[in-house]
């Protein structure tokens, strides 16, 4: 801090861009190596050589359709996981910092408000109903703005919206479509519907290919970049409604644009993926006590971190054993423990300042 | 520049005040005075836009400086992060604030004179410190009105004494429209020009602080004897002081 | 003689068996379930009602009739709809399905209403889904499913409780009979001798597979000749394709419980459509008939015949067909059509697979 305070007027003095230079540069590696990594592992074995020179082929030739089998593994099989995961885990983080900012409350996440219990049953009811592709997007997309919807307006009560009542309506509405969820899985078809539903709800990109890649990676990119766009905006949103409104915001309309690209983007992510929980949750916080509360730092760091993140989580998922371990088990015994750890981190440092 | 006309709020069956109608032009400094709970915070509120007007209309420019009476957010941003939020009316939804966003804001820590926490976390400072950013975020915004809401209440005599002479610095440039509510009818000696009394019975007085601010008045706004004191001040000039009779009738 | 004569005159035997009259009429008939639970019919049940989805075509074939049936899971319906049994045995179309969500949780309401004198319910599955049975003041029979042993024991112990033991006797004898065949066949083959085959299901988009351990599959792949691919796997888990590719199974086998899934999946993914059993068109869909031919069922010696044919044609000889006719007339006492067969055993799409020209219509 010495430096900080000797340093002229300047409110941000050389030493604290550098260092917030090499976190992104160090948050950048990471990702990379992650990629690297799982386009090279996996199940059948593939020269880490081969895996390079075949994407590299790949890339040049774009069109061309391979013929030998590493060469679909990695290209059919493997390239579209690793990019839907690198989406899925930057879409996810970068809504929970987002969600975080805008409730000014820590735990809010999108499982939180009721938007993946939303999309989940809109997901269960297509599969239900034997819907797949672009219709089972949308319906995903809808119930899970729908039930981000209903939570906005059982919450807003007298034109004023509070963050206790708000997070209680997500409880409400995430139980009620929860609840619709087990009632299509009991009339599920256990031979067919019933296992891809709980498959679906327990989270996996073992069904990626491009063309899944092409429905999803549209709608999570246009989310990331709304939301990163709006990364000083959500600085001024997380402040009480009465200092945003005196700051020029309009923070209701601007909140509802947040929620919209927030369900666009987790309605794309369970679409193709199933419910992927903990993310949105564990990653904002860890970057936090990396870059701080500056959404003009959290967010890009939250996407990164979370890309490399889902990216490591998947690449155990179909490697560490034979048979898939579901997403949601891993982010979930890998992001309960980690969460406790930075709740007495952060509030031991709370503490103490 | 900023004020209310023939404004009515309730809430419920109260109400807290009708045909409330003043106007503070550039230049003027004015002192909203009230008891608790007798809707100087809903005046302001309904000054800003904050609070629904039951009837009549409220009159302010697009953006106003505001400073609230204590920061809601717990979100620990660095000062200079919070202060240069003050010109994100300018920058719309999707701005970013730009080397010169930063200058304007570091120019606005500098005129508070806390440009020496610039680096350090807003939610690590103390409560005077913390009003120094918030007003500097307020200058920020480059809006011509100020508007305080209790400004020094919850702060110890010395920072009440740092932050009332920071205002009046303020006032003696004569380029702003000033507004702040206080219960302490001596904030309002110190550096008001004009005062708005919220009597009691949903009426207002307004008018000039050496006209409105008087015993009788005071008494009838809070329902207590009330006495003047001359005092001269750290530079020997004599002031005015108001004391409620309580303590004072006695102490004189 | 051949003993595919020997089998085809014990089949004969059976059917006069079945037809003979059963003596006393009122006998009371007393047995011992699977779970251990004591038994006592005061005379043979004559109305079933079966929870287990296999139990409606296992109650069907032990009778040779449909009769005895009057309420069933909704999946066992669908099965009698898909497959030919419905059309066998119309009448049983139209037996309720409402005595049982697809959870095995009873309807108390509509079991009572199904008025049956025997409930047949899953054991091993906590007293949930039979304390309803058994406080509707019903008789519960619990089955205990996922091996020969056990499928051997519940088809006894219903034959007993509608007092045909004789038929099922008649059954076991040629079951075993089968068994004994190809076992002594496959018994001597060495590891390498035996192909990596792969039971796989789909479940609309992941893709299941099941391990060694306590999978009637695995075990139905080891008696017919080869060697479960998936055998590391724990139970049925989910795999990927990756996995599939680096497995390289020599033979597929697709699970029949999914309708619309056929062999054209597997030759149509880019992956899979690379594996030796792709190339070499040894990827198999179980067939569908009295029942599904995955599980333990009354049917299960045609599916060792069919499976070992598959893997080591060069090593048996028997005439699927006429098996199956066989099968057909003793258990539900119904004459097989070619064009039955090739719908049972889904000749329409992979008739052309590699060893299927044996079991072509002559």
């Amino acid at each position: 801090m010495s430096a900080a305070s000797e340093g002229q007027a300047a409110g941000q003095p050389t030493w604290r861009w550098t260092r917030s230079t090499l976190t992104f540069v160090i948050l950048v590696a990471l990702l990379l190596v992650s990629l690297a990594v799982s386009v090279c592992v996996g199940r059948y074995a593939v020269p880490v050589d081969r895996a390079i020179a075949i994407i590299w082929q790949s890339l040049h030739d774009p069109t061309a359709m391979p013929e030998a089998i590493d060469e679909r593994i990695v290209w059919l099989v493997r390239v579209p996981r690793v990019i839907l995961a690198v989406v899925c885990g930057a879409g996810l983080a970068i809504s929970g910092a987002a969600l975080q900012g805008v409730f000014r409350n820590p735990l809010v996440s999108p499982q939180v408000l009721g938007i993946s219990q939303g999309a989940a049953f809109g997901g269960a009811l297509a599969i239900s109903a034997g819907i797949w592709g672009f219709p089972l997007l949308a319906l995903v997309f809808v119930f899970g703005l729908s039930a981000l919807a209903l939570v906005g307006a059982i919450a807003r009560i007298d034109g004023r919206t509070q963050i206790v009542t708000v997070i209680l309506s997500g409880m409400v509405v995430g139980a009620l479509f929860s609840a619709f969820v087990s009632l299509l899985q009991y009339f599920a078809d256990p031979n067919s519907s019933l296992p891809a539903i709980v498959y679906w709800l327990l989270g996996s990109f073992a069904t990626a290919t491009w063309e899944r890649v092409l429905i999803a990676t549209p709608g999570i990119v246009v989310g990331l970049i709304v939301l990163w766009s709006l990364r000083f905006r959500l600085n001024v949103l997380s402040l009480d409604e009465a200092e945003a409104k005196s700051l020029g915001a309009r923070p209701d309309l601007e909140r509802w644009l947040i929620f919209a690209m927030v369900a666009l983007v987790v309605g794309a992510q369970v679409a193709v993926s199933g419910i992927v929980g903990w993310i949105g949750l564990v990653i904002p916080h860890a970057c936090r006590l990396i870059v701080g509360h500056d959404h003009r730092k959290l967010l890009p760091a939250s996407a990164l971190l979370g890309a490399a993140y889902l990216v490591t989580i998947d690449t155990l998922a179909r490697t560490l054993t034979a048979a898939e371990i579901p997403l949601g088990v891993l982010t979930a015994i890998v992001g309960a423990p980690v969460f406790a750890l930075l709740i007495r981190q952060h509030y031991r440092e709370k503490g103490a300042g | 520049m900023i004020g209310l006309n023939q404004a009515r709020v309730r809430f419920g069956t109260r109400t807290i005040f009708e045909n409330l109608s003043f106007s503070v032009p550039r230049g003027e400094c004015m002192a909203i005075l009230g008891p608790n709970g007798r809707g100087k915070t809903t005046a302001l509120r309904s000054m800003l836009g904050f609070q629904r007007l039951d009837g009549g209309e409220r009159q302010a420019p697009a953006i106003v400086g505001y400073v609230p009476q204590t920061a809601s957010s717990q979100a620990s941003y660095t000062v200079i992060d919070v202060v240069v939020m003050g010109r994100a009316a300018s920058l719309g939804l999707f701005g970013q604030p730009g080397p010169e966003d930063f200058g304007d804001a570091r120019a606005a820590l500098e005129r508070v004179g806390a440009s020496r926490f610039a680096a350090e976390r807003f939610d690590h400072l103390s409560g005077g410190e913390r009003q120094l950013v918030l007003l500097a975020r307020a200058l920020a915004t480059g809006s011509d009105v100020l508007v305080l809401d209790e400004p020094g209440a919850a702060l110890d005599l010395a920072n009440q004494q740092r932050l009332l002479g920071l205002l009046d610095g303020l006032r003696q440039a004569r380029d702003k429209a000033i507004v702040f509510t206080t219960h302490d009818p001596n904030h309002a000696l110190a550096i008001a020009d004009t005062a708005l009394l919220m009597l009691p019975d949903a009426h207002a007085l307004k008018g000039p602080v050496h006209e409105v601010v008087t015993p009788e008045h005071l008494e009838r706004l809070y329902g207590v004897p009330m006495r003047f004191v001359a005092l001269s001040g750290s530079d020997g000039v004599a002031q005015r002081a108001v004391l409620p009779a309580f303590a004072g009738a006695r102490a004189a | 003689m051949n003993r595919a004569h020997v089998r085809r005159i014990a089949g004969a035997a059976s059917i006069l068996l079945a037809l003979m009259p059963i003596g006393a009429h009122a006998q009371s008939i007393s047995l011992t379930d699977q779970e251990g639970r004591e038994i006592a019919l005061e005379k043979p049940a004559e109305r079933i009602v079966t929870i287990p989805m296999p139990m409606a075509s296992g109650v069907i074939a032990i009778d040779g009739s449909a009769d005895k049936l009057v309420g069933m899971n909704p999946l066992s319906l669908t099965a009698l709809e898909e497959g030919i049994l419905g059309r066998i045995f119309p009448n049983a179309l139209s037996i309720t399905d409402a005595v049982t969500g697809t959870d095995f949780v009873p309807n108390v309401e509509a079991l009572a209403a199904a008025d049956p004198d025997l409930v047949i319910q899953w054991g091993g599955r906590g007293p949930e889904i039979v304390d309803p049975i058994l406080n509707a003041g019903l008789n519960a029979m619990l089955i205990v499913y996922g091996n020969e042993d056990n499928a051997r024991t519940y088809m006894r112990n219903v034959a007993t409780a509608i007092g045909k033991p004789e038929r099922y006797e008649a059954h076991e004898a040629w079951r075993e009979e089968v068994r004994q065949e190809i076992a002594e066949v496959t018994e001597s083959l060495g590891e390498e001798e035996r192909p990596n085959v792969l039971y796989m299901g789909r479940s609309l988009s992941d893709i299941t597979a099941n391990g060694a351990a306590n999978s009637y599959q695995n075990w139905s792949i080891a008696l017919a000749g080869g060697r479960n691919a998936a055998a590391e796997l724990e139970g049925n888990q989910s795999i990927n394709r990756e996995q599939i590719a680096q497995w390289n199974p020599d033979v597929i086998l697709l699970n029949s419980f999914e309708p619309e899934l056929d062999v054209s999946w597997v030759y149509d993914d880019p992956i899979l459509s690379l594996t030796k059993a792709a190339q070499d068109k040894r990827v198999y869909k179980m067939p569908l008939g009295g029942y599904r031919w995955d599980p333990p069922s009354q049917e299960s010696p045609l599916t060792w015949m069919w499976l070992a044919e598959l893997l080591h044609p060069d090593l048996f000889d028997f005439d699927l067909r006429a098996e199956m006719r066989d099968a057909y007339r003793t258990l539900y006492n119904y004459e097989l059509t070619d064009a039955d067969i090739d719908g049972i055993i889904w000749t329409s799409f992979q008739g052309d697979g590699f060893g299927y020209d044996q079991f072509a219509a002559k």
